[in-house]
């Protein structure tokens, strides 16, 4: 029987394609919840400063 | 945990590739093809594992009504589907060189398309339902419903005629699979194994900041 390399190649290079691209999909939806999160409102109800926008830290 | 988790699935991954391609011997019916089982097969173990972590998830949320239930059964029944994908894709991609089809209509198959098809629902339900309780339990009701079809989906083969071969391990008695082959399935499906648990961790934590968003 012939070795059908390029079905095996195909069937692991998905796999990888899947796997690889379900990790993406957490670490952007990640980054996000963590962007959303810095723009969100302070809980005394006034938005946060941008980080450009705050005083720097003394010495 | 997590961090920890993933490098131990990438090295276990690794490990499985070696034993896959390097340590097991050439099948002498199907030729190199055959390799395709070291994916395959560990893909449907753990999406079944996966499927019954999102079982027990959701029980335990109706049962108690506990946020972090509904939160595993999510996570777990997400990524269950992600590799029961895994394993229809690649088995239409191991069917074709051996069978001649990509696919066909017998009970194996047939039933592990209708067990995807109610997962994907159940993942399609949870963005449709706005109330987020109702949401949740609307999901855990279809997903014990889907949960139970999984045994359907392992004894077809024998309950009906299929082209699906029967199991080789999960079975009554011990296995009649060569050594080297069976070890690298085993390394496989633990790697596998791993990369599902990693996933269930790491989503199950998205899912509680989501919320801790919302709130």
């Amino acid at each position: 029987m012939p070795d059908n390399w390029t079905f095996v190649v195909a069937a692991y290079a998905l796999a990888a394609a899947v796997f690889g691209g379900y990790w993406r999909w957490l670490n952007r939806r990640e980054r996000e919840l963590a962007a959303s999160r810095s723009h969100q409102p302070s809980r005394s109800g006034h938005p946060r400063p941008e980080p450009a926008a705050r005083p720097p830290l003394q010495q | 945990m997590s961090t920890a988790l993933g490098w131990l699935a990438a090295v276990a991954l690794t490990a499985g590739l070696v034993m896959g391609f390097g340590v097991a011997p050439l099948e002498l019916t199907q030729g190199n093809v055959q390799r395709i089982m070291y994916l395959h097969v560990p893909a449907v173990w753990v999406a079944y594992l996966a499927f019954a972590l999102g079982l027990a998830g959701s029980i335990a949320y109706l049962a108690g009504r506990r946020p972090g239930a509904d939160r595993v059964a999510h996570a777990a029944c997400e990524v269950g589907t992600v590799f029961l994908g895994v394993n229809i894709a690649t088995g239409a991609i191991w069917g074709k060189p051996t069978w001649g089809t990509w696919w066909t209509w017998d009970a194996r198959l047939t039933s592990v398309a209708v067990v995807f098809v109610m997962f994907i629902a159940y993942l399609l339900l949870r963005q449709a339902v706005e109330d987020r309780e109702r949401a949740a339990r609307y999901a855990a009701v279809l997903g014990i419903v889907a949960a139970l079809n999984i045994p359907l989906v392992h004894f077809s083969v024998y309950w009906w005629r299929t082209l699906h071969q029967p199991p080789s391990l999960l079975k009554p008695g011990s296995s009649t699979m060569p050594p080297a082959i069976l070890a690298a399935l085993l390394v496989n499906f633990a790697a596998l194994a791993l990369l599902g648990a990693y996933f269930v961790t790491r989503r199950a934590r998205l899912l509680a900041a989501e919320e801790e968003a919302l709130a």
